[in-house]
């Protein structure tokens, strides 16, 4: 089945014809459809929003850091940094994040995402994201937060949102991920709930499996 | 409401459990009704049924249909008989000539908790039982017809009754028909672990609304010298208060 | 019996004896009991959503062939490749052959049900290609050798002292059993694969028609790892997996996290829509999805069972089940255990073969219950065990067992007497001593059980002598 000229095995994939024709054979004869449901909201719809995130945030880790304006992020950001051993910090290459790091009082050794993807040895990674979610207390992030690494490599991930990037709940979020083109323009789209976790040993909770460890949000409400 | 009821008396019941039978007798006749037992009743398919001999089933279905076709109102000691009749004769009788009157059949045969309680309206039935009872939610009548809380108000309303409930009450005993003796030691391991929630709840009885499993739970209590015995519910409220 | 049944009922009388066994299971099951509570309580109506979910899986698998090819289109237009592949050695060749083609040594697997269906790991290997499970269960069997034990939680028969010893021996391991530490093991030495290998193989837990993108969702971020760093992402999924919208997610994200954990969602949901598009920081290079039949399109025929195809792998019936919970997952020999495993693996792997899974439930409709998709599970069990004996591969014996059963219920004088004389013949066998011994007449009853008494007259005789108990 592979083939050479083209170098992909499988070119010539004839069994997708044969699984379609099963496919449509075998639903020419109807299964029973289960009764339309009159539409029932399944969760009880968000009031504050913030409020909501806040809490939802506590609950799986994150994280949340409010700051009033674009300094205060910076500072916020920078006070995480000086928490952690030091090493390598990947930053997402955005006009914001350059002027954070810009701002950075300590000297650090940051690697831009214009300059590739992070290194295995980071010791934390800086980028934006693309919404907030309020009911789930989650982050959603694109390959435009940079790139797919980003979120996932270092042991500690900050993210920096703004207040207008907060939407009550996932029903809303997947529909501004389908009206801004996100999954079209993005090869990878993420939303992201707390920090890396297992419970495969003995049910016991374990952060920080493969994914980061510590997950912080700074969120700017104003500026 | 009828005060009349048809008697359908599962076949193990008949012959290996008679005086869960005579109970409900006594229970429908203090509450003033009026009973009959047609007498050429054998056994509603179930065995067969759920082995998959639905051929070997359907006769008896039909059978039942015709019998019991006439009958204003049908009660019944278990809630795995029940469930045959009202959820499962349709599917065996599909297509079949009898399937609008197993259908209506259906709707008028009850489990003996669910007539008392949703039928007769009565969930006190002058009963007196001073020991402290759990209650074991038999899978059919918990699942197929939706019966949780009926029992358990009749169990309030006995006098001296104490109720507590056993962790895990909804957790199948492990009888489940030809399973208990073709899968024996899987059957046997679900009866521990019942036995084990039984005697967790320091009840003196168990009680439930399908002879079938409390067979099966006395058989797993005495084998594990447990301190429980079984009764079924009926008998529980044919203990008549002086 | 199948060799197949022979098996499961040797492991199933092993395992039903063992206590050690059974506390861990039901301490298992208890947390997720709890959890699921919690996780239930923060749906305004968790009914609601099950329905909602039932309807989409509807929908998706009754319109299969047209969401497939959806899919299929927007994947390759921006550069996925997509191969449909008939059965196991399909699959395996294509993915095989593809990592040849790519001079591919080393290989990251996040979990896949679907790759081991197929048994793609042995086949890796077989070509010398270092194989990781990187879902931290998943490597914890795979260092042991042996299956996955429950499709959620594959390493949840073990204990910590266990996984400490596992990882001092194949891992130069600490001497300690704190989970943190053991888990750091785990990250320190998978974190080298993940940076090392050249192919990244995941599963898929929904295929987005109208997005054209992968749905991958763990709690580690193995997943993550395994699609972003890479130069091949391959996607081995079944046909069923795919859902029409992106939206239906914002329901079945948490729906699944909730019945699979007790989460009110996973920690990381992730959308793949093809390699690393040009400009973007970093991604694959080349981006496969595999789509596996093996015999999901003959089940898809089927129309009284097709809803078995709506399944989202959540794991919830299994955790439902007492038979599960008496014999664990290693009991069954199959690749999907528990209720969905004994639905299901007739119809993948033969009636013949699997039907015994059907036959060994008691039928209590637990699992049908907690079901998310709302599939009527343990009636399916009852199905698979008609067309069991519709296909006569059952004993003679047991079939004119049945045909004399009917016989007797034929006739009420018929079972009256046989009835009597049964009860008649048990009575005098246990006044001589029978009762519970090999000699038992009702020995298939009374291995496992105390003997009941047997009484001396039936009701309807009762009835007949008192004319009506007056």
């Amino acid at each position: 089945m592979a083939s050479a000229e083209t170098g992909m095995p499988g070119a010539d994939n004839p069994s997708r014809e044969r699984i379609l024709q099963r496919v449509r054979n075998g639903l020419k004869s109807p299964a029973h459809q289960p009764p339309p449901a009159p539409p029932r909201p399944v969760f009880a719809p968000v009031g504050d929003a913030l409020e909501r995130f806040q809490a939802e945030c506590l609950a799986n880790k994150t994280e949340l850091i409010l700051a009033t304006d674009e300094v205060a992020a910076a500072a916020a950001i920078e006070s995480v940094l000086d928490s952690l051993p030091s090493g390598e910090v990947f930053v997402q290459d955005s006009p914001q994040l350059r002027g954070v790091a810009r701002s950075f009082i300590m000297p650090r050794t940051l690697r831009w995402s214009s300059e590739g993807r992070p290194s295995e040895s980071s010791e934390a990674t800086i980028s934006g994201c693309e919404l907030l979610v309020a009911l789930t207390g989650s982050i959603v992030v694109s390959s435009a937060c940079g790139g797919r690494g980003a979120s996932i490599v270092a042991p500690c991930h900050i993210v920096v949102g703004r207040l207008e990037q907060l939407v009550p709940d996932l029903e809303t979020a997947l529909a501004q991920v389908r009206e801004r083109g996100l999954g079209s323009k993005n090869s990878f789209v993420g939303l992201i709930t707390g920090s890396s976790r297992t419970a495969d040993i003995e049910k016991i909770l374990v952060l920080g499996a493969h994914g980061p460890r510590r997950l912080v949000l700074v969120l700017q409400t104003g500026g | 409401m009828a005060a009349r009821v048809s008697l359908f008396i599962p076949c193990f019941i008949d012959q290996l459990q008679p005086q869960v039978a005579v109970d409900v007798v006594r229970v429908l006749r203090r509450l003033g009704y009026e009973v009959d037992f047609p007498a050429e009743q054998t056994c509603c398919g179930q065995p067969a049924f759920n082995m998959g001999y639905w051929d070997e089933a359907r006769p008896l279905a039909e059978r039942f249909v015709r019998l019991f076709g006439s009958a204003e109102c049908v009660v019944s000691p278990s809630g795995s008989c029940t469930t045959m009749v009202r959820t499962f004769y349709p599917q065996l009788l599909a297509g079949h000539a009898l399937y609008d009157q197993a259908v209506g059949l259906g709707k008028r045969v009850f489990e003996f908790s669910e007539f008392l309680v949703r039928v007769a309206k009565k969930v006190d039935v002058g009963a007196e039982f001073p020991h402290k009872v759990t209650f074991h939610d038999a899978c059919h009548a918990l699942r197929e017809l939706h019966l949780k809380d009926e029992p358990r108000e009749l169990l309030r309303h006995v006098r001296g009754l104490e109720l507590v409930e056993m962790p895990h009450s909804e957790e199948c005993c492990g009888f489940g028909g030809g399973f208990a003796v073709k899968f024996d030691m899987i059957s046997a391991s679900m009866g521990e672990g019942k036995v084990m929630n039984i005697e967790a709840s320091g009840a003196e009885v168990v009680t439930s609304v399908d002879g079938s499993c409390l067979m099966h739970i006395e058989g797993m209590l005495r084998r594990n010298q447990a301190r429980a015995r079984t009764m079924h519910l009926a008998s529980i409220l044919a203990q008549e208060a002086k | 019996m199948s060799n197949a049944a022979q098996e499961f009922l040797r492991r199933a009388v092993e395992k039903s004896g063992d206590e050690t066994h059974r506390k861990i299971i039901r301490f298992n099951m208890d947390q997720y009991d709890a959890a699921f509570g919690r996780g239930h309580s923060r749906f305004a109506d968790w009914d609601a959503a099950r329905e909602r979910c039932q309807q989409i899986k509807w929908d998706a698998v009754n319109h299969l062939d047209r969401y497939l090819v959806e899919f299929e289109t927007r994947v390759k237009e921006r550069g996925g490749h997509v191969f449909w592949a008939e059965n196991s050695e399909e699959a395996r060749k294509y993915v095989c052959d593809l990592a040849v083609a790519r001079g591919v040594k080393k290989v990251v697997k996040s979990k896949s049900m679907v790759t081991e269906e197929v048994f793609l790991t042995p086949a890796m290997e077989k070509l010398g290609m270092e194989v990781f499970e990187t879902d931290l269960g998943e490597y914890i069997v795979q260092l042991r050798q042996e299956p996955p034990y429950h499709i959620v939680t594959p390493a949840m028969h073990l204990n910590r002292g266990q996984i400490r010893d596992l990882f001092k021996e194949k891992l130069a391991g600490p001497d300690t059993e704190d989970p943190p530490e053991l888990v750091a093991v785990a990250r320190r030495t998978l974190r080298k694969a993940f940076f090392s290998a050249e192919m990244g193989i995941s599963g898929a837990n929904f295929l987005v028609a109208d997005a054209g993108m992968v749905a991958i969702t763990t709690n580690e971020g193995n997943g993550r790892l395994c699609t972003s760093i890479p130069k091949i992402h391959v996607v081995m999924t079944g046909i069923e997996k795919v859902v029409p919208r992106l939206q239906d997610l914002a329901t079945l994200w948490p729906v699944l996290a909730t019945s699979g954990t007790g989460q009110p969602i996973t920690c990381y949901n992730t959308l793949i829509g093809g390699p690393r598009r040009d400009g973007e920081v970093d991604g694959p290079e080349e981006f496969h999805v595999v789509l596996v039949d093996n015999g999901r399109s003959e089940l898809l025929a089927d129309a009284e069972q097709r809803e078995v195809l709506h399944c989202i792998r959540c794991g919830a019936c299994l955790n439902a089940c007492p038979v599960f919970r008496a014999v664990g997952g290693h009991t069954y020999g199959t690749i999907y255990p528990g209720p969905i495993g004994s639905v299901l693996t007739p119809h993948l792997r033969g009636l013949n073969e699997f039907q015994h899974l059907s036959f060994a439930s008691s039928l209590c409709g637990g699992c049908t219950e907690v079901c998310p998709v709302k599939i009527d599970l343990h009636h399916h069990l009852l199905h698979n065990r008609r067309n069991a004996i519709g296909a006569g591969t059952h004993p003679g014996k047991e079939r004119r067992g049945m045909r004399l059963f009917r016989w007797m219920m034929m006739d009420g004088g018929r079972f009256r007497v046989l009835g009597g004389l049964a009860r008649t013949a048990i009575r005098l066998a246990h006044g001589i001593g029978l009762a519970g011994t090999a000699l038992d007449p009702l020995r298939p009853w009374t291995r496992r059980r105390a003997p009941m008494p047997i009484p001396s007259t039936s009701f309807r005789s009762l009835w007949r002598k008192t004319n009506g108990l007056r």
